[in-house]
């Protein structure tokens, strides 16, 4: 009934270059099992996400059950296990931003992308969420296109942007 | 070892030091309203119902993580912690779908002697109806997650006791679930042992053996400090 299914993952792992940067950290923190925030940090900002993989090998490295390492995942809001997308378009719907029609911002995406806040698209190339304020009301309606803010942003633009981002 | 006085209910006591506010009501005979307090786990203060009013404290403190200390002057039984109480319960009814009339525990569950006790005739909070799942992979066991209360007394079992940790708890908030290993079936646990530590532990009927109709359940939760005794002896 019961099969290892750690060991096989892990083998696949091994030849993914990013494994060998979690291991370094895995390594510094000296195989401690409270360092696991920080393991988990430096693999989540490695893949982008933590795929399951990575983590049954954290499990397996750290000696952890497997059920702490999820619900420590699963707790903080930092980490993701799914992909947030090769590249990533964060809307501000603050206030201000919203005011200065960051709706109709997210309608255009929905439209041309066909993505709902929070999605991502099937090839993985973007993925759309929301906040609610980045701090920059003074540039509403701002748009985050892959940690570059864009400020007083029309729908157009923004599409536009997007769409140069994906094809490159 | 020494002993100090307290104040419990207008009762003059002298107790033994170290012990937490629970333990020393247990031993005088006081009764205080637990639900994730279970003799022999670690006690987290999860449920809330052990709160207890100290004299000199602003707050409620839960009894079951409070040390005593001496001079403290506890009321167990006021009109604010029975308030208290009621709220607590209505709130584990309306969080889940709890409906004892198809519960295995049905007649034996701890929830439901929660709601007699606490003299629940109704519940005032709009019910979640959350979406949960029944985990039926385990050859001998069913987990079912609508009955779950979230005391963690399976966590605490199957981590302190049997040392298996195959569960712990997913998400935070009102999402919070209990899961096996990375949220796997619990059949495909690589952790669990089956040793059915946590079917003991549950004071509802969120874990039950299969094969058990509606009112039929038997569980022994008094097995899990039995065999930390146990285990101290030298045989």
């Amino acid at each position: 009934m019961k099969t290892n299914t750690l060991s096989t993952d892990v083998e696949l792992a091994k030849t993914d270059p990013r494994i060998k940067l979690i291991t370094a950290k895995i390594k510094k923190e000296n195989y401690k099992p409270d360092a696991l925030i920080e393991i988990l940090h430096t693999a989540q900002n490695a893949y982008g996400y933590l795929p399951m993989s990575v983590l049954k090998f954290i499990t397996k490295a750290l000696h952890l059950p497997p059920s702490r390492v999820y619900s420590t995942v699963t707790f903080y809001h930092f980490f993701s296990l799914k992909s947030k997308g090769e590249h990533t378009c964060l809307v501000c719907t603050g206030t201000a931003c919203y005011v200065k029609g960051a709706q109709l911002i997210l309608n255009e995406i929905e439209k041309q992308f066909a993505l709902k806040p929070g999605q991502v698209t099937a090839d993985n190339k973007l993925g759309v969420s929301v906040a609610r304020c980045i701090g920059a009301c003074g540039l509403a309606p701002a748009v985050v296109l892959d940690e570059e803010v864009h400020a007083k942003v029309s729908a157009e633009e923004i599409v536009n942007s997007i769409n140069a981002k994906i094809a490159v | 070892m020494p002993k100090i006085s307290v104040t419990i209910d207008d009762k003059k006591l002298d107790v033994d030091v170290g012990k937490t506010i629970l333990e020393i009501c247990k031993e005088s005979g006081i009764e205080i309203l637990t639900m994730c307090h279970l003799k022999g786990l670690t006690d987290v203060g999860a449920c809330r119902l052990c709160l207890v009013e100290i004299e000199g404290i602003n707050k409620l403190l839960s009894a079951c993580t409070t040390k005593i200390a001496a001079n403290m002057i506890i009321r167990t039984k006021t009109e604010k912690i029975k308030r208290y109480q009621r709220i607590t319960s209505e709130l584990f009814f309306a969080e889940r779908n709890h409906v004892c009339s198809v519960c295995v525990a049905n007649g034996k569950c701890d929830l439901q002697k929660l709601g007699y006790k606490t003299e629940m005739d109704h519940i005032r909070y709009p019910y979640l109806f959350p979406e949960c799942n029944v985990d039926t992979s385990h050859p001998w066991y069913v987990l079912d997650h609508n009955r779950c209360i979230m005391c963690t007394r399976c966590v605490r079992a199957c981590g302190e006791v049997e040392g298996a940790h195959n569960w712990n708890v997913m998400n935070r908030g009102y999402q919070v679930r209990v899961i096996s290993d990375f949220d796997t079936p619990w059949g495909e646990s690589v952790t669990c042992t089956s040793c059915g530590k946590c079917v003991h532990a549950c004071p509802t009927g969120a874990i039950w053996p299969k094969a058990i109709v509606q009112g039929q359940l038997e569980k022994k939760p008094e097995i899990i400090a039995e065999l930390i005794e146990k285990r101290k002896m030298n045989l």
